[in-house]
């Protein structure tokens, strides 16, 4: 039996990871005890990790569609297919009427090549990946407020932490390493302020729980920042010397009184006077945040607002301290850093800005204007303007709101390449299908939620003729006459490092098991822990006033509850590869929509009863699960299972900013089967 | 039967060893212990293994049978444990080992465990540098191991001390003659001399016996326990005692049925089809783990069910005390 | 040969006896020796899904071997798909069955919901040996007349000098019968002192043997099959423990005064 040491493939946590191989099969998996954030823990998917990877389910082969059939093809058909389809959408209608779509659980040489194939290859930047989805907003509003979208400091820094602040986090169960330093924190002393409008097991851990109306952060976070002001727990000194604009965000939240916040978000004043002085009175206070913030029309100015909160407290820039965003997935981090964006290069450079420094790099023309956003790209298909995509490592029939819409989208396309390792709703919709290596099956990087660098190892073979994506993008690229001859995930990295600052110190050789936390700008710096310490990217931080909007779509008589969707600690978004992972499939083999004991008893539906969930997109059938963790007029589906699938409910309604839906509101209604 | 090693042959034996069976030893991977068939590497005795090496009697996966289908009719196919050695098993692993072939050896004998058991040669480790958070001699389950090796090294001035404890034990030193050397009075000597100063290394956990294990237990909140539990089963996956499984299969209509390592810290290892769960609280699964190692398994074996080795303490999550079983705030 | 490789068995009938519930038989090849007792289960497999434990509801005293299968899951849902022909996977007998050379000769047999799936096994032994034994009544009670099994045979029963009440909870105009708990049966019933086997839901079985213990069942006289999530049947695993017990070896048949904490 050999054991390879790589990184987990769930989460954004990046935990250290032992794969145990025997014949050529992954047959179990330990932690890593010197691992600088893990030490030796998993959480139960990390465990199971390996599982997946040998399930007969595999995609082996490519596969070209015949009719209603797929059938078995060379990759030298499969790929001169899809490069030749690609390009000749190209010439007619124009580049922009192909976009690509990378993967948030690819490797970051992966991303690269893939947005290099798109910008270099397809001369389009319409490039994107699900951040979309989830931390489009923390993106968008910490570049403005930060110069720098990533958690500002180290996961065990958390530990430190004399006050906590975790909003639209179930932390426990998403993002379980983060919790397990929050509660030392909260063991260590620390006060632990939970604001969720559910009751999770982390806000029966904590100190105070709020339980805001879904989509009216902004109303309570301006409140908070109301009585900090008003007490004077702000920290003068640091917004003096390290910020900008305190004044116009001031003057905004005068009126933001608890009161105020109290009728808009239901939270009670007391509440939100105690949460506001011991917040601001800690010496050393940090926010952690996830999609209860992000995954609104409004995401993107909540964001700010948190921004705003802890700029104020000078909650930044030390240990202990800081804006936490936990990124979903294990390199959606990484996918970021690599600029599979449609506005950005790796390194979070402006594409109208930087065009001239790639152009030089890579030798050949660039598109000048950025491209379209994901959703952006589902409504040009419909549009008849985007007619060619590829999309790589993602599941957007199953993942993106309104499935019914996107199935439309899809189904205008002329040509749609998929590549995964396993069949899903979406590959069902290509015209080729590639098989690709597991993350056991390749080496590369992931990058975590904390901005570690951490390499992951070919421990063993891929099945059938699955292949790396890094061979299938350089094998596109070179067909589209774009040099791309690396002899390995180590060289596209140098390649990386020469274009992004952040991964300017990154060399595989430097690679251990702590990684490297970007911002590592050369090969002696020893990379980042803590962002921010002595100045900002920006120079000076910026506060921006944000305002509390209503939700786009809000109960009413029709629909009188508010759904949101999200996920559970033992499966992972589609539910592709935990559902094939025995023990987790068997700890929740079915959907369950959870629902308060008071609307349970208007509505009488029991506990264990099949119910009809519908929205105005559409409707699922599932078993009712009544839990006072729910507050009245809310209900909860979770995203991981294609019988009952929570995106025929969701709409694509974006937050203007950063184009991302807002999953967490909308109106629903439930009954009887 | 005594030989002496000298430390510089200890790889040699390994290569010999390794030519007719896998031999299994602890190796450093990113700076970690960990048991993997031995190619040569540098060998790693410096601290115990994370994950015991009772993986390779009981493994997280295991193939119990292959199932091929012809014309509505089944064939099954049984897969064959391989030869293999471990080296560098310690007392508190050991005592595991006795602990597990008292458990699957209640009838009806568990043929998968035995079949690899009966293949596998135990070539223990007296451990002479106890870790941190090791009470086995309060558990007494060590640091020395009394039984169950097949042959038993005990690292002194120069190489090791070999001790037989079976006849596979005396084939060692009977087949490999070129290898060891006649052990002297002075090598007991120091062998004895090695185990008394880790002996006395070893912390006295008092508080971490069985005996104050089980008065916690009757006093532990184990509701706020269970509230603090992250369902991550690491405890039991790093317990080398810890064997519960559970039975998949995979593949249609060919495929494998396996046996996969499970927790009884999952709510779903306890539920029963329809839903209802007789242990439907946290604080009850962690209870029974306890109540399991500390009375079922003692009760019915006469053995240990904690070895005392301490990393259920170093794995989770929660980062509990496992043995005061308070609860901090 | 490993403990965990099942023998092929060919499903010969299948009986529908409720909207979801199959009475199926199997036959075992000749080749192996079964045999069994009232009261074992055995593990069923549908191979690509998986194993299930499911009690022997057919009395060995009859050639045919036959199981309840109620839909509850996967695996169960995998044998109703099933047709005859078909071949599933049986490991087995596992369990103790009833005890009945520590059983009094009077007889009680009370069984809620599907848990009659398993006291039929007996009836069926009882009624076949009848000569062994004393007074025998049997209490069985369904949610509705719909779920109710078996109702072809109790004629037969009450032929064989059994006391039977049928009960269920929720009466409809084609329901002629008792409506009401299996405990309101006891009263109606020919009770005599003995022995009491029960099987059903936990608030069933408590509510039986506590009425059981007043009208003079003593404690250790009551016998409940317990259910419990079961994988190897072998007291391996430790799903099945009930405290230092496992289902699977030192029961499913327990006493009652062993189980009433964990009720």
């Amino acid at each position: 039996m050999e054991k390879v040491h790589t990184t987990c493939i769930y989460c954004g946590c990046g935990c250290g990871l032992i794969l145990h191989v025997e014949d050529g099969r992954v047959m179990g998996a330990s932690p890593s005890p010197l691992h600088p954030m893990s030490r030796g823990r998993l959480c139960i998917k990390g465990w199971l990790a390996g599982e997946f990877v040998n399930h007969p389910d595999r995609l082996r082969h490519p596969l070209v569609r015949d009719g209603e059939r797929f059938v078995r093809a060379t990759w030298e058909e499969a790929l001169s297919f899809t490069a030749a389809s690609l390009k000749a959408i190209g010439q007619e209608f124009g580049a922009d009427g192909v976009g690509v779509l990378t993967s948030a659980k690819g490797t970051n040489e992966e991303n690269y090549l893939l947005m290099k194939l798109a910008r270099a290859g397809l001369k389009t930047n319409n490039v994107d990946h699900v951040a979309r989805l989830c931390h489009a907003p923390t993106v968008a509003a910490l570049s403005y407020a930060f110069g720098s979208g990533a958690m500002t400091d180290s996961i065990s820094s958390l530990a430190r932490s004399d006050a906590i602040l975790i909003v639209g986090s179930n932390t426990t169960e998403q993002h379980p390493l983060v919790a397990s330093y929050i509660l030392q924190a909260r063991a260590n002393g620390a006060k632990l302020i939970v604001v969720d409008p559910r009751k999770t097991q982390l806000a029966k851990l904590a100190d105070l729980h709020l339980r805001p109306r879904p989509g009216t952060d902004i109303a309570w976070i301006n409140a908070l920042l109301h009585v900090i002001i008003r007490e004077s727990l702000h920290d003068k000194e640091f917004i003096d010397a390290r910020t900008d604009g305190f004044e116009a965000v001031r003057q905004a939240v005068s009126s933001c009184t608890p009161d105020w916040a109290g009728a808009i978000s239901g939270i009670e004043k007391g509440d939100l006077e105690k949460a506001a002085r011991i917040f601001g009175s800690a010496e050393k206070g940090a926010v952690v945040y996830a999609m209860g913030i992000t995954q609104h029309t409004v995401g993107t100015d909540n964001v700010q607002a948190l921004a705003n909160l802890v700029l104020a407290t000078g909650n930044i820039g030390r240990e202990g301290t800081g804006l936490c965003p936990l990124r979903g997935h294990q390199n959606v981090q990484g996918a970021c850093d690599m600029g599979a964006l449609p506005d950005l290069y790796c390194g979070y450079q402006k594409v109208q800005l930087s065009r001239q420094r790639f152009e030089q790099a890579w030798g050949t023309e660039l598109p000048d204007r950025p491209g379209l956003t994901a959703l952006e790209m589902l409504s040009a298909a419909e549009e008849g303007k985007l007619r060619g995509l590829f999309i790589v490592g993602e599941n957007p029939m199953m993942s993106y709101p309104d499935s019914g819409r996107v199935r439309k989208a899809l189904d205008c396309l002329e040509f749609l390449a998929v590549c995964d390792i396993f069949p899903t709703e979406t590959t069902e919709l290509a015209d080729v299908i590639l098989p690709a290596a597991s993350f056991a099956e390749k080496d590369g990087t992931f990058t975590s939620t904390e901005r570690r660098i951490q390499r992951i190892r070919r421990a063993l073979d891929p099945p059938g003729e699955a292949r790396p994506e890094i061979e299938i993008a350089s094998d596109l690229l070179q067909r589209l006459g774009v040099p791309a001859d690396y002899a390995s995930a180590a060289e596209v990295m140098e390649e990386i490092s020469t274009l992004s600052a952040q991964y300017g110190g990154v060399h595989y050789d430097r690679l251990g098991v702590n990684g490297l936390q970007w911002p590592c700008p050369s090969r002696n710096h020893p990379g980042t822990g803590t962002l921010h310490a002595e100045s900002f990217p920006i120079g000076r931080a910026r506060f921006r006033a944000v305002e509390h909007r209503e939700p786009h779509e809000m109960a009413d008589g029709e629909y009188p509850l508010t759904l949101s969707t999200g996920r559970s600690l033992y499966h992972f978004h589609t539910g592709t590869m935990t559902r094939r992972t025995s023990l987790l499939d068997r700890e929740v083999p079915t959907p369950v929509v959870d629902i308060s004991p008071e609307d349970a008893k208007l509505l009488q539906i029991r506990g264990g009863q099949t119910v009809i969930v519908e929205t105005r997109r559409g409707s699922i059938r599932l078993e009712a699960r009544v839990t006072d963790s729910m507050p009245k007029g809310n209900i909860f589906v979770p995203i991981h299972f294609c019988e009952a699938p929570a995106n025929a409910l969701t709409a694509q309604t974006l937050d203007p900013q950063s184009k991302i839906p807002e999953y967490k509101v909308s109106a629903a209604r439930i009954r009887r089967a | 039967m005594r030989a002496f090693l000298p430390g510089d042959r200890l790889k040699s034996l390994l290569t010999a060893l390794g030519t007719h069976m896998d031999v299994v030893a602890p190796q450093l991977v990113e700076g970690a212990v960990v048991f993997a068939s031995w190619k040569g590497q540098e060998i790693a005795l410096q601290e115990n293994s994370l994950l015991p090496p009772l993986e390779f009697l009981l493994p997280q996966r295991d193939v119990l049978f292959r199932y091929t289908q012809d014309s509505g009719r089944y064939s099954f196919v049984e897969p064959s444990a391989k030869f293999r050695l471990i080296f560098g098993i310690r007392s508190c692993d050991l005592c595991a080992v006795a602990a597990l072939d008292k458990i699957f050896g209640s009838a009806p004998a568990d043929h998968p465990y035995f079949d690899k058991r009966r293949s596998t040669v135990l070539v223990a480790l007296n451990c002479t540098r106890p870790g941190e958070n090791c009470f086995c001699s309060s558990s007494g389950s060590g640091p020395e191991c009394q039984d169950l090796f097949d042959l038993l090294l005990t690292e002194i001035r120069d190489g090791y001390l070999a001790e037989t404890g079976s006849p596979a034990g005396i084939m060692i030193l009977k087949e490999h003659p070129d290898l060891f050397l006649d052990a002297q009075e002075s090598h007991l000597a120091e062998k004895r001399d090695v185990l008394r100063n880790a002996n006395s290394a070893l912390p006295v956990r008092e508080e971490r016996s069985a005996a104050n294990v089980r008065v916690a237990m009757e006093k532990a909140d184990w509701d706020a326990l269970g509230l603090q539990c992250l369902n991550c089963g690491s405890c039991t996956f790093v317990c080398p005692v810890c064997h519960c499984f559970s039975i998949f299969d995979a593949g249609v209509p060919d495929g494998e049925r396996l046996r996969c390592r499970d927790t009884c810290l999952l709510s779903g290892f306890s539920r029963m089809a329809g839903g209802a769960n007789p242990r439907i609280s946290q604080g009850e699964r962690l209870h029974n783990w306890y109540l399991d190692k500390f009375e079922y398994i003692p009760q019915k074996t006469g053995l240990a069910g904690c070895v005392g080795c301490g990393r259920c303490s170093r794995v989770c999550l929660a980062q509990m005390d496992r043995w005061s079983l308070e609860v901090g705030r | 040969m490993s403990q965990y490789i099942p023998v092929p068995v060919e499903i010969v009938d299948i009986d529908i006896e409720s909207p979801n519930t199959y009475l199926i038989t199997l036959e075992v090849p000749e080749e192996v020796h079964f045999s069994y007792k009232p009261g074992q289960f055995v593990m069923v497999s549908v191979f690509g899904l998986g194993e299930c434990p499911i009690s022997i509801t057919s009395s060995p005293t009859r050639k045919a071997l036959q199981l309840c299968i109620r839909r509850a899951g996967r695996i169960t849902n995998g044998i109703m798909d099933s047709r005859v022909g078909d071949v599933l996977g049986m490991r087995g007998p596992f369990g103790n069955g009833f005890p009945l050379e520590q059983m009094q000769k009077n007889i009680l047999i009370a069984g809620g919901g599907s848990g009659f799936a398993t006291l039929r096994s007996l009836v069926n032994y009882i009624v076949d040996r009848r000569s062994a034994f004393g007074d025998v009544a049997v209490a069985y009670g369904a949610r509705t007349a719909r779920d109710l099994y078996f109702m072809q045979e109790y004629e037969g029963w009450q032929k064989a000098g059994i006391d039977v009440g049928i009960t269920v909870d929720i009466g409809d105009e084609s329901w002629k019968g008792n409506v009401g708990l299996v405990t309101g049966l006891l009263d109606k019933l020919r009770l005599s002192k003995g022995s009491a086997a029960i099987c059903g839901p936990p608030i069933m079985i408590n509510s039986v043997a506590d009425k059981l213990m007043e009208k003079g069942f003593a404690r250790c006289d009551i016998y409940v099959s317990m259910e419990r999530h079961m994988k190897c049947g072998v007291g391996k695993c430790e799903h099945c423990m009930i405290g230092p017990h496992h289902a699977c070896q030192d029961g499913p048949v327990f006493s009652y005064d062993k189980v009433k904490s964990v009720l």
